[in-house]
């Protein structure tokens, strides 16, 4: 940004308290956002430039304009100290993935609504760019959703997603009804992590207070942390 | 003025030093790009602030003037340059652009 239009950003900035709440304030802050919007268009990609149709960007961008993915939590999900439920599923190539190929690992479960909406998107973005805490510490991370097996293939392509995402696809949401996070008036699951220990124990447990309320990863990494020492079980073992 | 709170997020908040690091994170904690934005800056080392909105009506309003009416979020601020739910790559255009990358 030159110098210029950031001494025009800061005082605009400035007159925000000045100016009260009205149709004209209104206006000035949707002038600036529409101002925000075209300079975003001639950045570093610009979306416009030298191409018809639609990018692989622009679909991997659309659920920022999609319908909202909102409402408040149905189930509570299994309790820690729970055995996890086995379960086989399809991954997007086909392969049938079970929990317990993983015994001897931790696992995260990530369950979440849908692909292609708002939340779940960013959510497993978050845990892309993130790969590399979870293989440090030894964990796999599959991502679970009633999408079919082509849903999860097209969507992993488009978001850059190289962990396994598995279809509950038929019958429709069987392994979410298991961990009780299944949302029936919906058809889909709660947003929901689980860790699953080496043992087949699950020793995190979180369902989102709301649909689009996507937990803190730091939470996340914490309970794989302690996931990986022994358990108040084994220890009095 | 523009309230201000920073949450227990590790060494790089309790770092921020206004004349090295203009940068100013605005978002909420159950946001997904909020969380990926700043731990995009945590791995390039870039010293920010962070101002959870939901505690901090002053900035939400703020946000409110940036960005048409909604509070829209994440919304950085890189030395007074105002970035509405940037990605990465618009993010890391403006740092180099500040010299800060």
């Amino acid at each position: 940004m030159n110098a210029r239009l950031q001494q025009l950003e800061q005082k605009y900035t400035a007159l925000d308290a000045q100016i009260a709440e009205s149709p004209v304030k209104q206006a000035l802050s949707l002038l600036h956002a529409m101002v925000h919007e075209v300079r975003r268009e001639a950045g570093p990609s610009p979306a416009g430039a030298g191409r018809q149709g639609l990018t692989i960007r622009d679909i991997a961008e659309l659920y920022r304009t999609a319908p909202a993915m909102e409402g408040p939590a149905q189930n509570a999900g299994l309790p820690v100290g729970t055995e996890a439920p086995d379960f086989a599923l399809p991954d997007a190539e086909g392969k049938t993935v079970r929990l317990s190929d993983y015994r001897g690992k931790p696992v995260v479960l990530v369950f979440y609504p849908l692909d292609w909406s708002p939340g779940c998107s960013q959510q497993l973005d978050l845990y892309q760019h993130d790969l590399a805490e979870f293989t440090r510490r030894g964990a796999v991370l599959l991502g679970i959703s009633v999408d079919s097996i082509y849903s999860h293939g097209a969507w992993a392509a488009v978001r850059g997603i190289t962990f396994p995402l598995l279809a509950d696809f038929h019958p429709k949401g069987a392994v979410a009804q298991s961990y009780r996070v299944y949302r029936d008036r919906d058809g889909f699951s709660e947003r929901a992590l689980y860790v699953v220990d080496a043992d087949g124990v699950i020793r995190y447990s979180h369902v989102s207070p709301f649909l689009n309320h996507v937990p803190d990863i730091r939470e996340l990494l914490g309970a794989l942390d302690r996931a990986a020492s022994p358990s108040p079980a084994q220890v009095a073992a | 003025m523009l309230g201000t709170l920073i949450d227990d997020y590790p060494a790089q908040a309790r770092a921020f030093s206004p004349a090295a690091a203009p940068v100013v994170v605005y978002g909420t904690s159950w946001c997904a790009a909020t969380q990926m934005i700043r731990r995009h800056l945590d791995r390039l080392r870039i010293p920010y602030r962070y101002v959870d909105i939901e505690r901090d009506p002053a900035a939400a309003a703020q946000l409110r003037w940036w960005s048409g009416g909604r509070a829209s979020h994440p919304t950085v601020s890189v030395g007074g340059s105002i970035l509405i739910e940037p990605t990465l790559d618009e993010l890391d255009w403006v740092l180099k652009e500040a010299g800060l990358l």
